[in-house]
């Protein structure tokens, strides 16, 4: 049986009622708990990326009842969607292994990465969510789509337009996804490159800027968006809507999974049974053509602790084995622009995520929250990510040199005021568009302490 | 056994036991423990250990969601003679109060919102959580309506951040700017931000959330005191 969306909408209309609330502890955390001991799921935070497949088995195994038992919930009508297992299951056969982004000699294809795999991961270049100012916009997002080991690209958003803030709902909004729009489209000009493909609409946290932008001078169909899950397991009409939009237009579902590591779902384990579940449930409530895997730490943010590096590689591994895939991880470190711990936190993230089986999305440095990225860290993810497909790096030798980054950054989750570095301006030259002497001194340095921890093959 | 006692109502707020905290809460009572006792050894405290444990990641979300639910069945049961205690001057009102929290209008993330809802619920606040995608008029007429001593607004998105500014701008227009402490946060918020809006205070975690809370509660009744 294949789940159409007036399948997904009818069961949020006439599923069992439960109050948020009682949702988020008795079904979410509960149903968790319950498995993570049921199944003994355990971590160690010295083995970030793990060669057990059983435990990768048993984490898929964990995420499926997870979602058979309590299905989604729907924020807009307050009920759950159920799915058999059967339903699920099928589901997840349909799953496109292989997905076409961009047009012509700059189309890319996705495909479904395996544990291990020497064919090298997609780099997509970028740091959604991240606020700019508008002047800043263009020559950011330059920064990266320049790097010819950049596959595809990504963008911030656009606080202002012509000097107004833009606020979430308002007809802003419209007027800043279009202007993000017409950004990127010149700038795929400029580099020489106007077929590659992209994932944006990001100036627009509402569903009307993605609807806005759904036309070929905007956001051709080749290209990608945002449909996200709400944490955890939740979803909206107004995310439903923005997937709805594209299933004539054509534009690709990227779905959105930003679990808590550390909230309903507990310590690490319980969050992975979550993420699993995630995919399961938003593969047909969110009608995606790729899941974008982006766990978050509790408190820290970041994607770069022990913890949430253990999700992304456990997720990726469970799924490779289980139900292959397409799976793009983002990568969000602590730190920004200019610091030697975003090149250490970048190239531990792109580690993790390529040996476990993913594609490489970023770099949304300090945490997405500034627009303290530039080009030189994607450049750093796609060489690392390149490195250690071309090197067939072992998940044993992964660990071996991520748990060595780790060491050189953690420090920075400690320090209450973060690491944010300096803003894209202060790290680049503006009219060459070139990184400034200092920070690309310490890109050299971090790469060559690379080469030495074991990942020889990095050029 | 009044120590006991005591200790059961903490361990079962600990473990977030919702009908243990509520059984052992009713049982010393019958004992005759004073509601303020109660209150300050067994229910706070059980929640102070567990909003420590929280902050330093030995505990979970749903470990504090739980103890939340625990602390506020347990508070219905003591409430009457509570009020009771306080009215006769037999104990003395702690640096609590109640607070109206929401997630500002057009930003539908709740999690950070429901941690220190919880926190603050865990720490004796009486809290009203108007949920999230909340617009100013509501928040504001819910905390006239129940004479909320806090506002605390969230947002997670940088673009629903003015709807902060705009909380503000009402207050003021309304006459009502000194009537209210105001809070906001989110990860996007910084002491930068609140100061420029105009607003009292920002927390970076849920424990200095309750800390920055109870010091607006403090200050509050010491200006009301030095008014009398």
């Amino acid at each position: 049986m294949i789940i159409d969306y007036f399948d997904v909408l009818d069961r949020a209309n006439q599923g069992p009622y439960i109050a948020e609330d009682d949702w988020d502890l008795e079904k979410v955390a509960m149903t968790t708990q319950k498995l993570v001991e049921k199944y003994k799921l355990e971590w160690d935070p010295d083995q970030i990326v793990t060669a057990d497949p059983g435990l990768a088995d048993v984490i898929f195994e964990a995420g499926l009842e997870l979602a058979v038992e309590i299905g989604g919930y729907s924020r807009s009508t307050e009920r759950i969607l159920e799915f058999d297992r059967q339903e699920l299951e099928a589901g997840m056969e349909l799953m496109p292994r292989e997905l076409v982004l961009g047009t012509g000699k700059d189309a890319r294809t996705l495909f479904a990465r395996e544990i291990g795999d020497e064919r090298p991961p997609l780099i997509w270049a970028g740091n959604p969510g991240a606020p700019h100012p508008e002047h800043l916009f263009l020559p950011s997002v330059m920064s990266w789509a320049q790097e010819p080991i950049v596959d595809l690209i990504t963008c911030g958003s656009l606080a202002e337009v012509d000097g107004r803030e833009v606020r979430t709902g308002s007809p802003i909004e419209i007027v800043a996804t279009r202007r993000e729009l017409l950004y990127l489209r010149q700038i795929l000009k400029r580099v020489g490159r106007p077929g590659m493909g992209m994932l944006a609409a990001q100036s627009s946290v509402s569903e009307l800027g993605d609807l806005a932008v759904a036309h070929p001078d905007y956001l051709r169909p080749s290209d990608a968006h945002l449909v996200p899950m709400l944490n955890e397991l939740k979803i909206d009409n107004r995310n439903i809507a923005r997937a709805v939009n594209s299933l004539e237009y054509g534009m690709h579902n990227a779905a959105l999974y930003c679990v808590l590591v550390g909230g309903l779902g507990g310590d690490a384990p319980g969050s992975a049974v979550v993420n699993v579940a995630s995919f399961i449930i938003g593969n047909l409530t969110n009608h995606s053509d790729y899941q974008l895997l982006h766990p978050i730490h509790m408190r820290h943010v970041a994607t770069s602790t022990r913890s949430v590096m253990w999700v992304e590689s456990i997720v990726q591994q469970a799924f490779a084995r289980n139900a292959p895939c397409i799976i793009v991880s983002d990568i969000y470190p602590k730190s920004g622009a200019m610091t030697r711990e975003l090149l250490y936190e970048t190239a531990a993230n792109a580690i993790v995520i390529t040996a476990s089986g993913g594609h490489l999305e970023g770099v949304g440095s300090a945490d997405g929250l500034k627009p303290n990225a530039t080009g030189l860290e994607c450049r750093l993810m796609g060489e690392v990510g390149r490195a250690v497909a071309r090197q067939g790096l072992s998940l044993e030798e992964a660990n071996e040199i991520t748990v060595k980054l780790v060491e050189r950054y953690e420090h920075v989750f400690e320090d209450p005021a973060g690491n944010p570095g300096v803003r894209f301006d202060q790290a680049y030259d503006l009219e060459t568009l070139k990184p400034r002497k200092e920070w690309f001194r310490l890109y050299k340095e971090v790469k060559k302490e690379l080469i030495e921890m074991g990942l020889t093959r990095l050029k | 056994m009044s120590e006991e006692l005591i200790q059961q109502t903490q361990k079962a707020i600990v473990a977030g036991d919702e009908e243990q905290a509520v059984e052992f809460t009713r049982r010393a009572l019958k004992a005759d423990l004073s509601a303020f006792s109660i209150l300050q050894g067994g229910l706070m405290k059980g929640a102070e250990i567990v909003g420590d444990k929280f902050e330093t990641g030995e505990y979970f979300l749903p470990r504090l969601m739980m103890t939340g639910r625990a602390l506020k069945a347990a508070m219905e049961v003591i409430e009457p003679q509570l009020k009771e205690e306080y009215a006769s001057g037999e104990a003395q009102q702690d640096d609590t109060g109640v607070v109206v929290l929401a997630t500002v209008k057009s930003d539908i993330h709740d999690i950070g919102k429901n941690i220190v809802s919880s926190m603050l619920s865990a720490s004796g606040f009486e809290v009203h959580d108007l949920g999230v995608d909340v617009p100013i008029k509501e928040i504001v007429k819910k905390a006239q309506e129940v004479d909320a001593e806090i506002i605390a607004c969230s947002a997670l998105l940088t673009t629903s951040m003015p709807f902060m500014r705009d909380l503000m701008n009402l207050l003021e227009v309304m006459g009502e700017r000194d009537r209210f402490r105001v809070m906001v946060g989110g990860a996007s918020v910084s002491e930068d931000f609140a100061r420029d809006i105009g607003a009292d205070g920002t927390a970076d975690h849920a424990l200095g959330a309750v800390k920055l809370a109870r010091s607006f509660i403090r200050d509050l009744r010491s200006n009301q005191g030095a008014a009398q």
